[in-house]
């Protein structure tokens, strides 16, 4: 081991994440820099819990917290609260090489870095920084908890020109030209002085053979063995494997090539391990590979079988271990490698039957879906609908066909997923009604559903309960509830569609099934946004998102919707707040988000709105839904309109009207009537557009405000009463507008007083604002809570919060009120009035 | 970061109103480093009061927005730089007495 050089500050960053407890650091760097060094200098002399990430295609679920003996036997939420107890007896884990984690692993990380404040946990996960780009999995991971408080990044660097000469002194070799050859890489620099070549060796691989050279020929071949064990090697393993060699594991040991982990031997580095394999010979290497599996065959991971069972060319071996390492994966939730695992199978599948091959490409194409590789979905379950069509099994066919139809919409292939959902029902409804059939059902409903085609959503959802429901099918029936309930909701008939989903709801809960719960409660907040119908949609959203964040489900999408919300509420803050902590999200979640703060900034005259705008459009044209353009054609019309740009409106607004109109979307519709009518483009609107626009279109602007009001709508409640003829009344919209800081509507509106020659009042100071504490309508409902003595549990279940919104509110409180304590925030808001205070 | 420019028209009464203001500008400045530098600020004669006409650079305008709220400063319009000709330094700072 050599002395570690320059890693001062970084040990001194570590220490006192550990000392203040909670947190969990990333420790990045190239391989070979010296992150593991740095973590067992830190870790030396302490306790501490160790789990390693396999340099595996297919690695096991979980597999560092085998390591650390944690019951991995559940999902990752499960694994992560076992791991959480133990930290509370051993505070310090180290997770080696997170770059290569499994998808189960990733989870457990999420949650760990949304868990882990508040205890006196450390958790070091070393990850290779220039390995994650921006695809890889840990890199979302990473970009997922950037925002939380207790998650950060550390990244170990090169080591100096002054610290590599140090180390090649005492060996008498020229440190400057290590250096230049090794650009400071520790592990390169060791190994290089460990060869003690006269002339140095151009890659770490070549210093890594020529260090190994050194060895007695007995000693290298037990390298070569070890070395086609990618995770830690049993000694019994080595035993079995290697014969006479072992007894030289004492050398190997002792040249520090090899070291001693836990019961078993691993290189000193992954580096070393690849270089050594890469050039023991292909025959010798399957032959291990062979004896390996027969000594792990009598009880080993089967992840690990299926590794070795490949490398041994066993092909029969292969197809015993790798789909069932593959359903395992997948019932950890690690889909990539359950992907990987039966991709694997499919290689050395040509001894099976048709039929078998035909239901791996099936697995292969359900595990590919979820991870979101659809090219590779698409081609597998095109070729295993292929071979059922030809072992003329239909049923089976046309469940593929269905499930093949969902993987369509992602990529924004409308038509082939409309000809998959076809020939679906097609082939399913020449059999007695089963599952499938209900199933193949519900996808069409779906797709009617995201198409607006309300009517036929409703028709085909119908269809698919009569299945389920004849069949007993409880999860079927909820689906289909679901559906129907969604789609009577797009068509504005919103207690009917609440109804439904509601009774989806009741039965995911009787069913315990959280994804039903989950998809139901999600499309009543977002469905109901859209339908303008904001307080039971803020109501649903807050109650969708704490019951997902509560199982650590995804909420970015009900989050989305939540900051579309606030806009259309008034509360600007908030929701351009909320939007842009939304941003590091990917797909439907992030157009949402982007219309939001682009409808903020244009309402408020601030630069910045083409790039959201933009981005949303060039997002929302793939899938081509209405639910999408014409959320994102009326904030561009409106944007534009708000630059003077009459044109460009027209042009914006009518983009989307032709499929609003089509699809009779009340709202989109409506707000794209409103653009063209205000551009003077529209002569005549149907009658069955959104009341407050049609209202307007009639120029019955007072009782257009009223509707806005009734919707708790502000701006566009004065957006109304500008339009108005009757000065006070403009003078009312006015004083709103300044309020809400609508710097183009104001601005207008004042021209267009002066221009009556009214007398108009300059806009607001900083010190007529809403009020004094500048408090949102949110944190005026938790600060009357918290100022009745309420706990914050009890506060998260009066507003149907989530505990941890409930903090983060309680901590703006006290920021904006200056204060430190709930006490205290209770007094000022007492004194300044706040709790009299109603929502505007 | 982007450079904007910051209107502030008629903001105060007075100078000593607007030093105070540039005192809590600061103090918040300092608490929003990541997201907000106030780089300079031209003081308007405004004949009943003082406005400004302030370049930051900021994260984004909401960053603009959320430190003029906790400042307590006025704000009539953010506008992006495209970019800085300089043709002159800045003349000589003079002291705002009220």
């Amino acid at each position: 081991m050599t002395e570690l050089l320059e890693r001062e500050d970084l040990l001194a960053q570590l220490e006192a994440a550990r000392v203040e407890g909670g947190r969990l650091l990333f420790v990045g760097g190239e391989a070979g820099v010296g992150k593991t060094s740095l973590v067992r200098a830190f870790t030396a002399a302490k306790p501490a819990l160790h789990g390693s990430c396999e340099n595996l295609a297919t690695p096991t679920p979980f597999g560092p917290f085998l390591d650390v003996g944690v019951d991995i036997g559940g999902e990752p939420r499960q694994v992560a609260v076992a791991l959480l107890r133990e930290l509370e007896r051993t505070p310090l884990l180290v997770l080696e090489d997170a770059h290569w984690a499994d998808g189960a692993t990733l989870d457990v990380l999420r949650v760990l870095g949304r868990r882990i404040d508040g205890t006196a946990a450390l958790v070091l996960a070393t990850y290779r920084d220039d390995e994650v780009d921006s695809e890889h999995p840990l890199r979302i991971v990473l970009g997922e908890l950037a925002s939380a408080a207790a998650v950060s990044r550390i990244s170990v660097p090169r080591l100096s020109f002054d610290a590599v000469r140090k180390l090649a002194e005492p060996h008498g070799a020229d440190g400057r030209a290590i250096h230049r050859l090794t650009c400071g890489n520790a592990f390169y620099v060791t190994e290089i002085l460990a060869a003690a070549e006269s002339s140095l060796p151009e890659t770490v691989r070549d210093a890594v053979l020529a260090r190994a050279k050194t060895l007695e020929p007995a000693a290298r071949r037990l390298l070569d063995v070890v070395s086609v064990v990618p995770s830690r090697a049993e000694l019994w393993l080595l035993e079995a494997v290697a014969g006479d060699l072992i007894e030289r594991l004492g050398e190997c040991l002792a040249s520090g090539v090899l070291r001693e982990e836990d019961d078993g031997i691993v290189f000193r580095h992954e580096l070393a391990r690849l270089a050594i394999e890469s050039v023991v010979a292909p025959d010798r290497r399957r032959e291990l590979h062979a004896r390996i599996l027969i000594a792990l065959e009598s009880g080993g991971d089967v992840a690990r079988l299926a590794h070795h069972a490949e490398g041994a060319g066993d092909s029969a071996a292969v197809l015993r271990y790798a789909p069932e390492a593959a359903r395992r994966a997948a019932a950890a939730s690690a889909h990539l490698q359950a992907a990987a695992q039966y991709a694997r199978a499919l290689r050395h599948s040509s001894s099976l039957s048709s039929f078998e091959r035909a239901d791996l490409l099936a697995a292969h194409g359900r595990e590919t879906s979820v991870t979101g590789n659809h090219d590779a979905s698409i081609a597998s379950r095109l070729e295993a609908i292929e071979l059922y069509r030809q072992l003329e099994d239909p049923l089976r066919e046309g469940d593929v066909w269905a499930r093949l139809s969902l993987t369509y919409i992602a990529p924004g292939r409308n038509a082939e997923a409309e000809r998959a959902s076809t020939r679906s029902i097609e082939l399913l409804e020449k059999f007695p009604p089963g599952r499938e059939l209900a199933n193949a059902y519900c996808t069409q409903a779906y797709m009617r559903m995201l198409s607006r085609d309300n009517a036929a959503g409703v028709e085909w959802g119908e269809k698919a309960l009569t299945v389920a429901e004849a069949l007993g099918d409880d999860d079927g029936v909820s689906q289909a509830l679901n559906m129907i309930g969604t789609s009577h909701l797009m068509a504005g008939e919103i207690d009917r569609g609440i109804g439904y989903l509601l009774r989806s709801a009741d039965l995911g809960r009787s069913l315990q099934d959280e994804n039903r719960i989950s998809s139901a409660l999600g499309m009543l907040g977002s469905g109901l946004g859209e339908m303008y119908e904001l307080e039971l949609a803020e109501k649903f959203l807050h109650e969708h998102i704490a019951f997902s964040e509560e199982r650590d489900f995804v909420t970015s999408y009900s989050q989305s919707w939540l900051a579309a919300v606030h806009v259309y509420r008034g509360r600007w803050d908030e929701g351009a707040a909320l939007a842009k902590s939304l941003l590091a999200d990917t797909a439907i979640s992030r157009i949402t988000a982007l219309i939001a703060l682009g409808r903020v900034r244009a309402r408020r005259g601030d630069p910045g709105v083409a790039e959201v705008l933009d981005e949303a459009l060039e997002l929302a044209k793939p899938g081509g839904h209405l639910q999408r353009l014409g959320h994102v054609y009326a904030a561009r019309a409106e944007a534009a309109w708000l630059t003077g740009d009459r044109e460009r409106t027209v042009e914006e607004a009518h983009a989307g009207y032709p499929l609003a109109i089509e699809k009779r979307h009340l709202w989109f519709a409506g707000e794209l009537a409103y653009w063209q009518w205000k551009a003077s483009s529209l002569q005549e609107a149907p009658d069955w557009i959104a009341e407050p626009y049609r209202l307007q279109l009639e120029g019955r602007v007072r009782e257009a405000a009223d509707a806005w009001r009734a919707r708790d709508c502000p701006y566009e409640a004065a957006r109304a009463l500008a339009e108005s003829d009757d000065v006070e009344l403009q003078l009312a919209a006015l004083r709103e507008l300044d309020l809400l800081g609508a710097g183009p509507a104001a601005t207008a509106l004042r021209r267009a007083l002066q221009a009556r020659g009214a007398t108009v009042p300059r806009g607001p100071r900083p010190s007529t604002r809403a009020n004094p504490g500048e408090l949102t309508t949110r944190e005026l409902d938790v600060l009357r809570l918290v100022a009745a003595g309420k706990r914050n549990a009890d506060v998260a279940a009066e507003l149907v919060l989530s505990p941890r919104t409930v903090d983060h509110h309680v901590s703006a409180i006290l920021r904006k009120l200056q204060v430190r304590t709930r006490g205290e925030a209770a007094a000022a808001a007492s004194e300044l009035g706040l709790l009299l205070l109603q929502d505007r | 970061m982007e450079t904007y420019v910051i209107l502030r028209r008629r903001g105060w009464q007075s100078g000593e109103e607007l030093q105070e203001a540039a005192a809590r500008s600061t103090a918040e400045g300092e608490r929003m480093s990541e997201d907000i530098r106030w780089i300079r600020s031209y003081v308007l004669e405004e004949g009943d009061g003082v406005g400004t006409v302030c370049i930051y650079q900021a994260s984004s305008p909401e960053a603009i927005r959320a430190h003029a709220s906790a400042a307590n400063l006025p704000v009539d319009e953010i506008v992006r730089v495209a970019d800085t000709v300089v043709v002159r330094a800045d003349p000589q700072p003079a002291t705002i007495e009220s």
